[in-house]
């Protein structure tokens, strides 16, 4: 090699990599300037795992993937005008950024990427990351995971007022229906997910009958009566004509399949604002959790 | 002269045969009619005149024994039964709204108490004889709820302050497994000391005493330790059979509920129960008047 050769091969690997650092950057004023919906989530697929280091370039401060999701998410709120309650908590920092909630007080969130998928993602709080959801923005998923909602919202945050909870709740629900309606996301709702019939199915596939008839007297005790259902099930007719059932929606089958579903006008409750709304109801899902537990994607969260 | 007697006594037997046959066609052309133009009341007078004319009390009624051809259609109950279940369980619907009914076989009835989650069958409806034979031992229970509510007690109060009691206990044997322990080993060293004593013959009996205290504490030790250590199973099991205590409660409270919702008092229940033939004859006779006045 002639140093002329030499020295070429070390200008265009410089340019190189400045070209990739210049693609990121346009990529990144995209992510946290566009008003623009669709060249947001191409921004934020593109920075995801974008490998920004070269041989001869590298850029010593870097956002993680993580915090792209993030960045993603909070944008996504703002554009759709719903971040009043979401805050990212310490843009002071690069690397790691964390989001609050200002209902839940001082609680932490971030994303961690999923072992299994490097374009996944999980969304939950910094203390004991809990996976609340998965979010692909690659593949266009963002799926709720059922159990651990409820041990975060109903279990670890019992103190906090059910309000509070909620209004947290309402905004992942209503960033989640953006995705669905003006990105085509396919979104997995599972506990929370408002829409009469939806059957939150149960773990255990059968319930023993002293599941139920703990549920009866707990609800006796707080002025409800669990009617038999001709379906085999049961139901409940609880405040302002919300009726919980709960059946076996395999009931000719040799494989039960127990599971529950709520009917209410507003279409506005869901099986975890039950747990909240009712602490009799709560109390029973607790005491029998194993059995109850409200299946989520095995893969994708198992 | 015997003979002619003889003749002219049974001379009238067709006679009398063709009016008897007549009557009993009659009766059965009239049962019939009284099905298809749905008069149940017609219906329950023709299969028990006397009752009917005893209790109804209506002017046709002489205290004179009618007549009874029901055993011409008394292999139709089944059926008769599952006719007039028909009016008579709407009439029920209103009257028991807490009774749901259940054919399990042609015209009959299981009675079952409620709707709610494993409700309790409660007996069989009779609608020939327009009767509830409630179960003799389901009765019992709500009889003895009423009562025992009116001292302010359940049924079941004493069965599940026991078994609330015994979870009591065995949860604080198993606490108190570190005491035991420690009182064990106590033990162990004050045993060994006790072999070590080389007593003087008159205190050997004294020492003797001792050791078998010692072993007999031991032992009353370890036999705690063992059910404390199944101690959680037992609990578990408690827990179930007073789970299941409280939901008997449960039920006999919806089912006082109901009863006193809709007849005031058990005893209003069990008085209208007495009269229920009456009051749905009685019932069926003002509806039939209501329609033939349309």
């Amino acid at each position: 090699m002639t140093t002329a050769e030499l020295l070429a091969n070390y200008s265009d690997s410089i340019q190189q990599g400045l070209d990739n650092g210049a693609q990121y950057l346009k990529a990144f004023h995209a992510l946290s300037e566009t008003d623009d919906n669709q060249s947001l989530l191409s921004a934020a697929v593109a920075l995801t795992n974008f490998g920004l280091n070269t041989e001869f370039v590298t850029f010593p401060h870097q956002f993680s993937d993580e915090d792209v999701q993030l960045i993603f998410f909070s944008r996504l709120l703002s554009l759709s005008g719903i971040n009043s309650n979401f805050q990212i908590s310490n843009p002071q920092r690069v690397q790691k950024l964390l989001c609050r909630f200002d209902s839940l007080g001082d609680q932490t969130f971030t994303f961690t990427k999923s072992s299994k998928n490097a374009d996944g993602f999980f969304f939950g709080p910094t203390f004991n990351n809990r996976p609340l959801f998965y979010l692909n923005l690659k593949n266009k998923e963002l799926m709720f995971h059922g159990s651990s909602l409820i041990q975060y919202f109903v279990v670890d945050l019992a103190e906090l007022e059910v309000n509070a909870i909620k209004d947290t709740l309402r905004l992942l629900t209503r960033a989640a229906a953006i995705l669905k309606e003006k990105f085509g996301f396919k979104i997995d709702f599972n506990v929370l997910d408002s829409v009469n019939g939806e059957f939150y199915q149960f773990a255990a596939g059968s319930l023993s009958e002293n599941v139920m008839d703990e549920l009866f007297v707990k609800s006796a005790e707080n002025h409800f009566v669990l009617m038999a259902e001709d379906n085999g099930g049961a139901s409940l007719t609880l405040d302002n004509g919300t009726k919980m059932t709960v059946y076996d929606a395999d009931s000719n089958n040799s494989r039960p399949r127990w599971g529950a579903t709520i009917h209410d006008d507003q279409q506005s409750e869901n099986w975890l604002y039950l747990l909240l709304d009712y602490p009799f109801i709560k109390k029973w899902y607790l005491n029998n959790q194993k059995q109850l537990e409200i299946l989520s994607n095995q893969f994708v969260f198992g | 002269m015997e003979r002619q007697m003889e003749t002219d006594q049974f001379s009238q037997n067709d006679t009398l045969l063709s009016k008897a046959l007549k009557e009993k066609v009659q009766y059965l052309n009239d049962l019939n009619d009284s099905v298809k133009n749905g008069d149940d009341l017609r219906i329950y007078q023709l299969m028990d005149p006397n009752r009917y004319a005893n209790e109804l009390a209506t002017d046709q009624a002489t205290g004179d024994t009618q007549v009874d051809y029901f055993g011409l259609a008394s292999d139709l109950t089944a059926e008769l039964s599952h006719h007039l279940s028909n009016k008579l369980i709407d009439y029920l619907g209103v009257t028991y709204p807490f009774f749901y009914y259940h054919e399990y076989e042609l015209g009959k009835f299981q009675v079952y108490f409620g709707n709610w989650w494993d409700h309790r069958m409660f007996g069989e409806l009779d609608p020939i004889n327009i009767r509830f034979n409630f179960d003799d031992n389901e009765y019992h229970i709500l009889a003895q709820s009423f009562q025992l509510e009116a001292e302010n007690r359940r049924v079941n109060d004493a069965a599940m302050q026991k078994l609330g009691d015994e979870n009591e206990r065995i949860t604080k044997l198993i606490n108190e497994q570190d005491q035991r322990d420690r009182r064990k080993e106590e033990i162990r060293q004050q045993l060994k000391e006790n072999q070590e004593k080389s007593p003087m013959p008159w205190e050997a009996g004294k020492v003797k005493e001792e050791r078998q205290r010692l072993n007999d504490e031991m032992l009353k030790l370890t036999q705690v330790d063992e059910e404390a250590a199944s101690g959680r199973s037992t609990i578990k099991q408690n827990e179930n059979k007073i789970l299941a205590l409280s939901k008997e409660e449960t039920i006999l409270s919806l089912e006082k509920q109901n009863i006193r919702a809709t007849f005031g008092s058990f005893e209003a229940f069990i008085e209208n129960n007495n009269q229920l033939y009456v009051k749905y004859l009685q019932n069926l006779a003002q509806e039939s008047q209501v329609s033939d006045g349309e």
